[in-house]
């Protein structure tokens, strides 16, 4: 039994390593997984020098809003940007760089923040003012709300640090007006230190903004900040099943009878492909029509634009599995090398960690990808509240990808 | 219908295809006979368009080859040795997509799907899937495949591989109808018997180039007489009857074993008269005797000196 046991065994592990690019695959897929997932992730579990990047515009006449800063900056897990190209941020450059995509969140403080926190409190009408959360619509609200909640930690802490001699010296003025002035700013030191004066009674509140040009009628939901990642990563499985397709086909001998009969290469090519894009064009059709009509997902305000980037992105999804086709001498080899690039590709694109958070050269490699294109268009349509015009650059793109894909997998291609 | 000149198809320094030429009248079912790595497979891809030659002139029903693929290609069809069928889909299925192919359509296309089925005796397994389908019977749906569109010349690359006894019969019956029909057919084979069976002329290859090309009578005629077995009674006397029997002037070579006498010679009739003397003159007793005549594994093995199953 041990002997059959072993010639089993032995016999699958001859079959395995018959195969040296399926091994390789196997074995790379993981660990390119891995180093990917990691690089991507440091910006929530990693080093001090990758964490989360945080625009500040400080408009204050005062110096109130520069302690809230240097508070910020001290923190672990954010890292603090004030300027930009060597000159200090203007909330038009911050618009700017999160409408470009190349920031996620801008805090801005406005010009009267000081002059707010520290008005009399005694006065007859009380001025309030707005610290502006400016965030791309597609951050979710794990990263927006921990940041407000600091951020009105700090507000309260400041406004009590500046109103509160104030108030103390108001109560001494009334209770005891002849105290000795030591005995007054001793009091003072008390009570600051046991922030016993400290309320809610804050004049500042957050407001948390879309940049202009964002139509976002409504706080996206987790749905529609999820699903357009996870849409991508479906779109591209058909990579796995096109590969699948083509070598089924030359192992069997169907293409070998195929290229007996009348018929043009160039034909069998397009009539091979046709049916998986009408099956990717199906899949995004029914993923985004299903999570509208279950999940409330909006589809946005442009149905040619989502059209426009489905069709472009399923042409991205077809070149890569020609590519794949292409290239892969074996079923193993098809689906590892499929597995390696849709999950490597997934993750660098953002369809599984949030591209905001990642640091910036993998933000900038991620850009080789059709999936942060594709990722971006849908979210442009979808949370940002875009139209066509302003998808067209990621629709180039991925055209170009697909022009590029099915370039070099064209020419690789073998029909037997 | 088919002349072919001078085909030459190398890989490498290996050439598989050494200046082979025939010619194929139309109606008439023409053998390839080799055993494997011969070059049968290559020559037959080269004439179904699936290769380029090297070297060589080749054209089907008037039309060049090179020059006219697409007319020749209207021409045949061609069964391969894979199962070269979607296993998924039903029998008609695959008939009618391979029919679409070849411009089918409607009524046309349905009949033909129902002839080709008919021929191969598949009609009433039609809508099944092909996965379900025993190995013969995919054999025969593979058949049908190469049918559909009713070619003039039809090119079976070892038919019967890895068949039953039952479905290699079946698939006799279909060439030998289709020949009567008129449909041109080339045929590669490792097996002598089929081409025995079902080929006009018969081309031998062997390392790429053509050893022999006749009918099958002439081929087999190269090595003249034939083969007598003769059964011995067991108590026969045997000693000193193999050198008499040997030194007889047709006789190529004799043994004897278990009492079984076989002779290979090039003139039957006048060594059985004289075997049957010798058998007397030894007090021999005859219980069986036949006569065989030579077949093409022999005449292979005589030409090559390579047994054609190698």
């Amino acid at each position: 039994m041990i002997n059959q046991i072993f010639a089993l065994s032995w016999k699958d592990l001859k079959i395995f390593f018959k195969d040296p690019a399926a091994v390789a695959l196997t074995f790379l897929t993981p660990f390119v997984f891995i180093v990917v997932m990691s690089y991507a992730l440091q910006g929530v579990f990693g080093s001090e020098e990758e964490s989360f990047q945080i625009l500040v515009v400080n408009q204050d006449r005062g110096n109130h809003a520069e302690q809230i800063i240097q508070e910020l900056s001290k923190m672990k897990g954010f890292r603090i940007e004030t300027d930009w190209d060597g000159q200090p941020l203007t909330r038009q450059t911050a618009e700017s760089l999160i409408i470009t995509g190349k920031r996620g969140l801008a805090i801005i403080f406005p010009p009267e923040f000081s002059a707010v926190l520290t008005q009399p409190l005694i006065a007859a009408e009380r001025f309030t003012t707005t610290v502006i959360l400016l965030a791309d619509p597609v951050i979710s609200i794990q990263f927006t709300e921990p940041l407000s909640g600091t951020l009105r930690g700090l507000i309260e802490r400041t406004a009590f640090a500046a109103l509160a001699p104030q108030g103390i010296d108001f109560v001494l003025n009334q209770l005891a007006p002849s105290a000795p002035a030591d005995a007054s700013e001793r009091l003072k030191s008390l009570m600051l230190s046991s922030r016993v004066l400290e309320g809610d009674n804050v004049p500042v509140s957050i407001a948390q903004l879309a940049p202009p040009g964002m139509r976002v009628e409504q706080k996206p939901n987790t749905f529609q900040q999820n699903i357009p990642g996870y849409t991508i990563y479906g779109i591209f499985w058909i990579v796995n099943a096109l590969a699948l397709s083509v070598l089924q086909e030359k192992r069997d001998g169907t293409f070998r009878r195929l290229m007996v009969a009348p018929i043009d290469r160039a034909v069998m090519f397009v009539g091979k492909l046709l049916p998986y894009y009408i099956i990717n064009l199906a899949q995004i059709g029914i993923l985004l029509g299903v999570s509208s009509v279950l999940f409330g997902m909006s589809l946005g305000r442009s149905p040619s634009g989502l059209v426009a980037v489905s069709l472009a992105t399923a042409a991205s999804a077809l070149g890569l599995g020609v590519l794949v086709s292409a290239a892969a001498r074996t079923e193993s080899q098809a689906a590892g090398l499929s597995v390696l690039l849709i999950l490597t590709m997934c993750t660098l694109g953002g369809c599984f960690v949030p591209r905001f958070i990642m640091p910036e050269w993998l933000r900038t490699l991620g850009l080789i990808t059709p999936h942060a294109w594709a990722l971006d268009a849908y979210q442009h349509l979808l949370v940002r509240g875009y139209g066509l015009v302003e998808v067209l650059p990621q629709i180039g793109a991925l055209l170009g990808f697909a022009v590029l894909f099915f370039g070099i997998g064209t020419w690789r291609f073998r029909f037997e | 219908m088919i002349l072919v000149q001078g085909l030459v198809k190398r890989y490498g320094s290996r050439t598989a295809v050494d200046g082979v030429s025939f010619c194929v009248q139309a109606g008439e079912v023409f053998g390839l006979l080799g055993p494997n790595g011969a070059g049968k497979t290559t020559t037959i891809s080269i004439l179904a368009t699936l290769l380029r030659p090297d070297a060589g002139q080749v054209s089907i029903g008037g039309y060049d080859l090179l020059t006219q693929t697409s007319e020749v290609k209207k021409l045949i069809g061609f069964v391969p040795q894979e199962l070269a069928l979607y296993p998924t889909l039903s029998a008609w299925d695959n008939l009618a997509f391979f029919g679409c192919i070849y411009g089918l359509h409607g009524r046309a296309l349905h009949k033909r799907i129902a002839a080709a089925l008919d021929l191969v005796r598949l009609r009433d397994r039609a809508s099944e899937a092909v996965r379900h389908f025993s190995g013969g019977m995919k054999r025969r749906l593979n058949i049908a495949a190469g049918l559909v569109h009713q070619p003039q010349v039809l090119f079976l690359d070892e038919p019967t591989v890895g068949v039953d006894p039952q479905s290699r019969n079946f698939i006799f019956e279909y060439v030998e109808q289709l020949k009567a029909e008129g449909m041109t057919i080339i045929y590669t084979t490792h097996y002598m018997e089929e081409a025995e069976r079902l080929c006009d002329r018969v081309a031998i290859i062997d390392e790429g180039r053509i050893v022999a090309m006749d009918t099958v009578r002439s081929l087999v005629n190269l090595l003249g007489g034939g083969v007598i077995y003769v059964s011995l009674a067991p108590t026969s006397v045997t000693q000193g009857l193999l050198p008499t029997i040997c030194a007889f002037p047709h006789v190529q070579s004799a043994s004897i074993q278990d009492s079984r006498l076989k002779i290979e010679t090039r003139n039957a009739p006048l060594t059985l008269s004289a075997l049957i003397e010798v058998c007397s003159a030894h007090n021999a007793s005859i219980l069986s005797l036949e006569v065989l005549e030579p077949n093409l594994e022999s005449v292979f093995l005589h030409l090559t000196g390579k047994s054609l199953r190698n």
